[in-house]
């Protein structure tokens, strides 16, 4: 199960896999082998509860790095900087890519019923194709989210290259 | 960044590590403990909560040297425990408020 929840945690940035990945997977080391002696519906509810749990932290870390939030903007202190580490959300891309994979083969098989059953009971009228109708609307919003990370890291990587951050680790320095 | 008020985690988290610096796991047995068993995290929460905590600089990060895995702990800084401190002094005025306009309305 641990091995499985190493691969779980590839649903991570990579940048918080880097961080707290080992970590994550030892506490969770800990906590199963605690586990262990407690009943079959405790054991259940730990597994539904740890893998629920990484998705949601998964998914909340990743639109930290798409809104921008990860890249250091802070609203407490009122002030931009950028964190050595960032890097181009590659996973979420990836991840925004399976769904929408997913999604245009749900409805294919959706389709593929529907005009099977009609063949079985002619009361049932096939459904007319509606991937088309469905998926512009689908890739435009996919498309427009692509457009906003590469627009949002060109800003934030060209904020970066022109020494934003060095004038900000200066000034921390003469503190 | 958290942001006040905080949610029940994220201030059991903060209470827990209030008394002492902790890692992981023993944040989340006492999270379970202090709570009695009501409010059980997943590692995906805590480590969740922790980065927003570590991001906002409420805690900080350390290498434990006690034991011979040299695993990460975290502690609280001034900064967050003077925000821990008006999050309790916000609770308690809620609290003393509550209690006066119930007792109004009972009598």
């Amino acid at each position: 199960m641990l091995t499985a929840y190493r691969r779980l945690l590839l649903f991570y940035p990579a940048e918080h896999r880097e961080q707290f990945g080992q970590e994550m997977a030892d506490v969770f080391g800990e906590a199963q082998a605690e586990n262990q002696n407690k009943g079959a519906i405790a054991h259940c509810a730990f597994y539904v509860r740890e893998i629920a749990g990484l998705l949601k932290g998964a998914m909340r870390e990743h639109f930290r790095v798409v809104s921008g939030a990860h890249a250091g903007l802070s609203l407490y202190t009122g002030r931009f900087t950028m964190r050595d580490g960032f890097r181009f959300p590659k996973t979420t891309a990836v991840l925004m890519t399976i769904i929408l994979a997913g999604l245009m083969l749900a409805i294919k098989r959706g389709e593929d019923i529907a005009n099977s059953l009609s063949h079985v009971n002619p009361q049932i009228a096939p459904i007319q194709p509606m991937h088309l109708v469905l998926l512009s609307p689908i890739a435009l919003m996919f498309a427009g989210f692509y457009a906003a990370g590469v627009i949002g890291w060109g800003i934030l990587f060209a904020l970066r290259r022109s020494g934003v951050h060095r004038l900000d680790e200066m000034s921390s320095e003469r503190k | 960044m958290e942001q006040l008020p905080l949610t029940e985690p994220v201030l059991l988290i903060l209470l827990s590590l209030a008394g002492e610096p902790r890692h992981g796991y023993s944040i989340l047995k006492d999270v379970e403990r202090m709570s009695d068993g009501r409010v059980v995290l997943s590692t995906g929460t805590l480590y969740g909560a922790l980065r927003r905590l570590l991001d906002g600089g409420w805690i900080e990060r350390f290498e434990e040297r006690e034991t011979s895995r040299g695993r990460q702990a975290y502690r609280l800084t001034a900064h967050g425990r003077r925000n821990l401190q008006s999050e309790i002094a916000r609770m308690k005025h809620l609290t003393r408020l509550a209690s006066l306009r119930v007792a109004a309305k009972e009598s």
